[in-house]
């Protein structure tokens, strides 16, 4: 049954097709050449595509085609630019000839390279921050569906986790180890001068020009009070070049979950075994279902395998259109993504489209517009989350006797119960039929749009005003039939429920800004910005939730018995912001370098007594290569010192926190009266503001041999002080917390990168490489309060951030004189129970409580992340491989829990086979006694300790790329480039707990303490290796 | 919105209020914000009651036992209880009932601290306004008598907190609360309606003196008991149920009846008020069938884990003949599927009533009836050796459990014959643990709780084979440790 309401899958190439007439159709009107023709090469001889070849003074332009040609009308003593990124640009003057030929020099790391910065941009070489930019260039090649996923490993002091494989989600991203207590950690990011409001994860990423990291407090102060968590600036393609360009690419493949990390678990004759065992140990008649194992050879039920689709495919398809005429730029891209998921009934679908247009109007004013809608549809089964929630997890511990299928294998079973003598005493759902009936579905549609105007009144004074608007819409369904649920010891029928959610966003930014450059006397370059800006955001949501319909096909509201008041409900969210901003660049002779910025944010979720922050940074460079005195040392090409310090705020903390609400919802009943109540809820406090956090970065640019060794490293501290911390309070006050700015965390760290060109000539290899290490250590948290508790973790004052807490295990009591000469849990521990390591002494093991025995176990974070990318080029051949890893983390196997339950209720990991027994038969020391029940397995079960900790480091081959380019033009095309390639391709750890060591619970329910609880794995949705073929076209 | 952004108005463009929400600074004003406010003083009673008296009052005394199901763990928390074993170091316990039942008592507080802090500067009528304050007075009583009976200490809040140094309140002695109760009830009976004219469910003068002559009567001010108790008699607005069966409340009505002092008001449905402690009382695992004959539900779900308040043997073996309140009280229910092989249980069937929907019942929780005004008068008598005045009050009690007159005739007969009364009378009412206290008789009955199960485990149903853990009833003292969470957060609790 799909609900047609809400069903907008259009056949599946229906969306490729339309983007195949468009193009088809577009080609048509392709510019003719004349007069001037030749050709423009490396100084290797290798022909450049796409060099652009323009005519100084005026807007005419082309550009080289798949073998370097090119074709332009051009008059006498006009003065023709040759430029090619990577490449020295040459002038000519054109003096009548025919043909003309170029050859332009490699400018390996183009230090003269634009790179945009906040606010602007800035020439490479003079930038004094620590900024680093990947362009469309080099991120083009990976046929994946999210920036974060193109952007993996390729960063230093950027760790990127794909926390969860569900479409279109799950990338956290961190730049330099960024965390806090309670507020958010995102960066925050920038379309086009807009700092978004929502997702980056659903965009496009073939409407990407480049993207900046923006990681040290001189290029992020301008961005204030939301800079502390760094700044990703997005800058959309734009018309540029010449002409028209159109350009079309597709790729589909297919995407598998590997055996290999997947979890260990019973099959049914071993689990049947172990029932066995475990009630002949216990001395109880084994009942009927476990007398003989045997029985269940052949006959296992994987349930996690059967909820995987095999092959699940998935294809993109994007059209660009560049085009550069006389006074207008325009860039047109289309996308379309279908993507299955690997999980049944997972559905993906993205259609977007973009539209960037520039047009100078005079010679004093350029507008431009840029408008981006999107839509996507998204249906992700409740994969992720708890026993009981997620059915990725409910899978895993479901008994593999029990049947997916009826006799007829076909028909998928209902619900799954044994008598209680057998001890199930939870009944399952089929979870198959779970991800397959439920509905949970969410379409987004999204439309960014900007308009500006920019007013050059005198050369080199820029005035400027912009307007910015996102509307994002947000619709939820979700309907749980009466056939079919998600939850355990539900009977089917259950009760039916359906929950219906829009949220509606309007974000708007109007900003006004004035720069002003000027070269005094050809040594002093000076650049001025001021700005004022204004942001707003309103947000409107509506949730009704309904239950017990009659009739499944028909999940309206009006079809529903009962509105759920309790989940039904409205909101609004707000917020505003006033800033104030100014810049100072000033260098003389591009060899010493300054720089200064400020900026005041106003802010309304900030406390009356608090409202506006000021952010002030300053910075400065020297380029060393520049001195006469290094010419000395001509295997230096380039060496650039800088440094500069700042102050900056995160300001995610929430809308109304400095508010004391009333809740008007805590209602009573006298009598048969019905009698609405009104609580406090929250305590005022007017003083409430942002994290400070105050940046130190000194960073070394170092470029050898003619630049073919570029290296490039920085040391950051990092002070955040005044954080946002939710203070736990003595709840005799009647509130739990108290939301305050108090506590300090110290961060600091180091970042390589190195990027070497290995080889010129016929066969080009390039290798980039970056390390980082990121380290915290908490300062101080509030008076009187040396810790804070997440889910399974302590944040302590002298210690990093959010560690593992918990008991250490020690093996088995192996004998009776063992527990008799050992410390344990008294009235809890036997012979065979687990062994835990007494850390205050007194004898007694302690979990909680004024003689604790926890202690900090792991910890979540790397001692270092590092990626390593090749290229590999030869004559039309090209090859990339991506890799990248973390070392010296953990995660914490929460779901054995479950999974590793010695009371027999759950399906168990392979290991428990080798617990103790007896003391003849003592198995490994890592899983204890099933005798005693709860009160003696208990322990292992639910007192967090060392046996839930696993290493997590890996290291994961990304993408492997091989292309083919048919670079000679035809009627058709221009060039075509043919590729295949693999994501995901094999992940290198020892990790044991699932499939990916990158997972993380956060946001799943248990688990998910919030900041504090980084690193645990609940047996999240598994990102899958993919295999797919794409084609690129130029036409 | 937009005009005032882009031309600048700063003040006003940053000043953003909840929509959706209502700030403290404007709330209570009005007669209908402070009626709100007292409204929410009551609904921390229905979490206590459902979820943990019964654990800290009636299983962690001789009356009730939990229905061990071995199959089934993480029960310890509420096993600790039972078994006298909860954890305790430096004085302080990490047992979460007693922590829940301490955050639950200090929030009525909290929200009463915030009603009496504002309501004499408001301006309103004044006999409603009188009625509201009192009723927070009473709900303030109320709480700072449970920390009193369980603690026998705990910090002294009185004003709202605002800021964060001030959630961390002195602590006071039982002394202090004591004051603090006595002053607020003292107000309470002053200011609050009587049965007859206030709006049923709500606390009345009548309930505010049940509950002074109760702290009188733990204190052995007997003078004091008695006058309250006669004033509340003579008040004429209460009476026996003619059936001690209808002394208690169905799913949907019988609610607040004459009978009735004060109770914790529950609703069936769908709205959220709604109690389950019918469900925590029942032997586990139990079929959805097995369970349709207590619940009658359309939905019955089968039931797994381990149920709580299971009657103790030696309870149900002490009743006299002819008591109709033991048929009233106890029933049985046959479980097919528990691995106990006793398979027939007793249960509490005073508090089982059919309701609509699985897991959401209506009935009310009684917490002071009259017949315990009648028994609490019959005490405060017999102590001032009034003894044969005291039979009459309780004789009626026993009338109308169909039972004839005491045989008592001593002060001291009399106590004994007293306590069983109240035993049988008020039987899993949440009133045995404090009645063991105040007569400083836990040590001896827990101990003799303590041998019994132990002596036959099976008869306290653990399955054959099953016997108690080895730190059971080891730590048998007179009152709860503080919590230590609290502990942690709060210096002055050492």
């Amino acid at each position: 049954m799909k609900n047609k309401f809400y069903d907008l899958r259009m056949g599946n190439r229906t969306g490729g097709l339309l983007l195949a007439l468009i193009f088809f159709l577009s080609s048509v009107a392709m510019a003719q050449a004349q007069n001037l023709r030749g050709k423009v090469s490396g100084s290797d001889g290798e022909p450049l595509i796409g060099a652009a070849v323009t005519i100084v003074g005026t807007t005419r332009g082309a550009s080289t085609d798949g073998s370097g040609n090119y074709a332009i009308d051009v008059k006498n003593n006009e003065t023709l630019r040759f430029s090619s990124v990577g490449f020295i640009s040459k002038d000519v003057v054109y003096s009548g000839q025919k043909t003309l030929n170029i050859s332009l020099a490699a400018d390996n790391k183009t230090l003269n390279e634009i790179i945009v910065v906040g606010y602007g941009s800035q020439v490479k070489k003079e930038i004094t921050g620590a900024v680093q930019t990947i362009s469309y260039k080099e991120l083009k090649d990976l046929p994946v569906t999210q920036i974060g996923q193109k952007l993996q490993g390729q960063l230093a002091g950027v760790q990127i986790n794909q926390t969860t494989g569900q479409p279109g989600k799950g990338m956290n991203i961190r730049i330099r180890g960024q965390l806090s207590v309670s507020a958010g950690s995102d960066p925050l990011y920038v379309v086009d001068g807009f700092p978004i409001t929502g997702s980056i994860g659903a965009m496009n990423p073939d409407e990407i020009e480049d993207i900046s990291v923006l990681k040290d407090a001189s290029s992020t102060s301008l961005y204030g009070s939301r800079a502390a968590n760094g700044v990703v600036l997005i800058t959309t393609k734009k018309g540029k070049g010449a002409g028209m360009n159109v350009s079309f690419s597709a790729f589909t493949g297919v995407q598998n979950v590997p055996m290999k990390g997947r979890l260990d678990m019973m099959d049914a004759e071993e689990f049947a075994q172990f029932k066995k065992e475990s009630f002949e140990d216990a001395k109880q008649p084994v009942p009927a279902e476990f007398q003989n194992p045997a029985q269940y050879k052949g006959k296992n039920n994987d349930w996690y395998d059967a909820l995987l689709n095999k092959d699940a495919p998935i294809s993109s398809y994007t059209l660009s259109i560049t085009s550069n005429k006389e006074r207008a730029r325009t860039s047109l891209v289309a996308g379309v993504l279908q993507q299955k998921g690997v999980v049944r009934n997972t559905d993906y679908q993205r259609y977007s489209l973009r539209l960037n247009s520039t047009y100078d109007i005079s010679d004093k004013v350029t507008i431009g517009f840029n408008v981006a809608p999107q839509m996507v549809y998204d249906n992700t089964p409740r994969t992720d989350g708890d026993r009981g929630t997620g059915i990725l997890f409910n899978a895993l511990h479901t008994w593999p006797i029990m049947p997916i299928y009826e006799a007829d294998g076909k028909t998928l079973t209902k619900f799954n119960r044994f008598p209680a003598s057998t001890g199930n005493i939870f009944a399952y759902a089929n979870w198959v039929r779970s991800a397959d009936e439920l509905i949970n579905e969410t379409t987004t549609t999204n439309l960014l749009s900007n308009a500006f105007v920019e007013f050059e009144p005198i050369k080199g004074l820029k005035f400027k005003s912009s307007m910015n608007g996102e509307i994002l819409r947000t619709k939820f369904f979700f309907f749980n039939p009466s056939n079919a649920t998600s939850a355990i010891n539900t009977p089917i029928p259950t009760t039916a429920v359906s929950i219906r959610e829009n949220f509606e966003n309007l974000s708007w930014l109007n900003e006004n800004t004035v720069t002003y450059n000027k070269t005094i006397n050809e040594d002093h370059k000076v650049e001025l910005l001021g700005g004022y800006t204004n942001q707003y955001f309103r947000q409107e949501s509506t949730r009704i939730q309904a239950d017990t319909y009659a009739d499944d096909r028909l999940p309206t509201i009006q079809g529903a018995i009962n509105i759920a008041r309790g989940g039904t409900n409205s909101g609004v969210q707000e917020w505003s912001l006033t800033s104030y901003l100014a810049r100072l660049n000033y260098n003389y002779k591009g060899k010493y370098l300054f720089n200064a910025a400020i900026r005041s944010d106003g802010s309304s979720r900030f406390g009356a007594n608090n409202r506006w922050g000021t952010f002030p940074s300053v910075g400065a460079g020297w380029v060393v290569s520049d001195e006469a005195f290094m010419s000395e040392l001509p295997v230096v090409s380039f060496m650039k010192l800088r440094g500069s310090w700042g102050i900056i705020g995160n300001n995610n903390l929430g809308n109304y926190t400095s508010y004391a609400l009333i809740n008007n919802t805590v209602n009573g009943v006298f009598g048969n009266t019905v009698a609405t109540g009104a609580a406090v809820s929250s305590l005022a406090n007017p003083n409430l503001g942002w994290e400070t956090t105050q940046q130190l970065d000194l960073g070394l640019d170092l470029n050898l041999f003619n630049n073919r060794i570029n290296f490039a490293y920085d040391y950051y501290t990092k002070n955040t002080t005044n954080l946002l911390y939710a203070v736990q309070i003595a709840q005799e006050s009647g509130f739990g917390n108290f939301n305050d700015n108090i506590g300090e965390i110290k961060f600091w760290g180091h970042e390589f990168s190195l990027n070497t060109t290995n080889t010129t000539g016929k066969v080009k290899w390039t290798t980039n490489a970056n390390i980082s290490f990121n380290r915290n250590v908490v300062v101080a948290l509030a008076p009187g309060i040396d810790r804070v508790y997440g889910s399974f973790h302590i944040t302590k004052v002298g210690q990093p951030f959010g560690q593992f807490y918990g008991v250490i295990a020690d093996g088995v009591y192996k004998n009776a004189a063992d527990l008799a000469n050992s410390p344990k849990v008294p009235g809890r521990s036997t012979v065979g129970s687990i062994k835990l390591k007494d850390f205050n002494g007194n004898g007694v093991i302690d979990y909680g409580g004024n003689a604790d025995d926890r202690t900090i176990m792991g910890n979540p974070f790397p001692d270092f992340v590092y990626g390593i990318t090749n290229n590999v080029t030869y004559q039309n051949w090209d090859f990339n491989i991506i890799g990248s890893g973390s070392y010296g983390n953990q995660l914490l196997v929460r779901h054995i829990y479950s999974t590793a339950n010695l009371d027999g209720v759950f399906n168990m990991v392979d290991g428990a086979k080798y617990r103790f027994r007896s003391e003849a038969n003592p198995g490994m020391g890592m899983y204890g006694t099933t005798v005693g029940g709860g009160n003696v397995t208990g322990i292992e079960r639910d007192w967090m300790n060392s046996r839930f900790v696993a290493d997590a480091s890996y290291f994961t081959i990304r993408n492997i790329t091989l292309g083919y380019t048919f670079a000679k033009p035809t009627k058709v095309y221009k060039s075509v480039r043919v590729y295949a390639s693999c994501q995901q391709a094999y992940v290198f750890t020892n990790y044991w707990g699932g499939p990916n060591p990158e997972t993380s619970a956060q946001g799943n329910g248990q688990g998910d303490g919030g900041n504090l609880s980084p690193g645990v794995d609940l047996s999240n949705y598994p990102v899958p290796r993919t295999f797919t073929v794409g084609a690129n076209f130029n036409f | 919105m937009l005009a005032v952004g882009l031309t600048g108005c700063t003040d006003s463009f940053l000043e953003i209020t909840p929509e959706t929400s209502l700030s403290s600074v404007t709330f209570f004003k009005t007669e209908a914000d402070f009626t709100q406010a007292v409204n929410a003083c009551y609904v921390p009673l229905r979490t206590i009651y459902n979820d943990r008296s019964y654990l800290l009052s009636e299983m962690h005394s001789d009356n009730t036992y939990y229905y061990r199901n071995t199959a089934f763990g993480a029960t310890e928390q509420q096993e600790d209880l039972a078994d006298f074993s909860i954890p305790v170091s430096n004085n302080l316990t990490t047992n979460t009932h007693v922590l829940n039942q301490y955050r639950q008592d200090y929030l009525i507080i909290a929200r009463a601290n915030q009603i009496l802090a504002l309501i004499d500067k408001a301006d309103f009528d004044a006999a409603t306004k009188a009625n509201l304050k009192g009723q927070a007075q009473f709900m303030r009583a109320f709480a700072y008598f449970e920390i009193y009976r369980y603690f026998n200490k705990g910090p002294l809040q009185l004003t709202p907190v605002t800021t964060r140094e001030a959630a961390a309140a002195k602590l006071g002695t039982a002394d202090d609360i004591s004051k603090i109760i006595i002053g607020d009830l003292t107000g309470a009976i002053a200011g609050l309606k009587p049965k007859a004219t206030q709006e049923p469910g709500r606390a009345t003068s009548g309930a505010a003196k049940t509950l002074l002559a109760n702290l009188y009567l733990i204190q052995k001010n007997w003078a004091g008991a008695e006058k309250l108790c006669r004033e509340v008699i003579a008040e004429g607005s209460y009476s026996l149920m003619p059936d001690y069966n209808n002394a208690f409340t169905t799913s949907t009505g019988n609610k607040n009846n004459a009978e009735s002092v004060f109770e914790v008001q529950y609703q069936e449905g769908a709205n959220g008020f709604q109690g389950s402690f019918m469900y925590n009382f029942l032997p586990r695992p139990m079929t959805s069938a097995e369970l349709f004959t207590l619940s009658g539900t359309s939905n019955p779900q089968p039931q797994t884990g381990e149920g709580n308040n299971a009657p103790m043997p030696e309870l149900i073996n002490s009743y006299e003949a002819g008591d109709l309140r033991k048929d009233a009280s106890i029933g049985y229910i046959t479980c097919s599927t528990t691995l106990w092989q006793g398979k027939t249980y007793p249960i509490i069937k005073k508090f089982m009533r059919t309701h609509s929907l699985n897991g959401n019942h209506g009935m009310n929780w009684p917490i002071f009836r009259y017949s315990e005004v009648l028994l609490f008068l019959a005490e405060a008598l017999n102590e001032q050796g009034k003894t044969v005045e005291a039979a009459t009050y309780m004789n009626m009690v026993r009338k109308r459990a169909g039972l004839p007159n005491t045989t008592a005739t001593s002060q001291v007969e009399f106590r004994t014959a007293l306590m069983n009364e109240r035993r049988w009378e008020l039987a899993f009412e949440n009133k045995r643990w404090h009645d063991l206290v105040r007569t400083d008789t836990y040590k001896e009955r827990i101990t003799a709780k303590g041998n019994a199960i132990k002596a036959d485990p099976f008869a306290h149903y653990y399955e054959r084979g099953y016997t108690l853990r080895s730190n059971s009833f080891s730590v048998i003292e007179k009152y709860y440790p503080l919590p230590a969470d609290e502990a942690a957060l709060n210096p002055n609790i050492k």
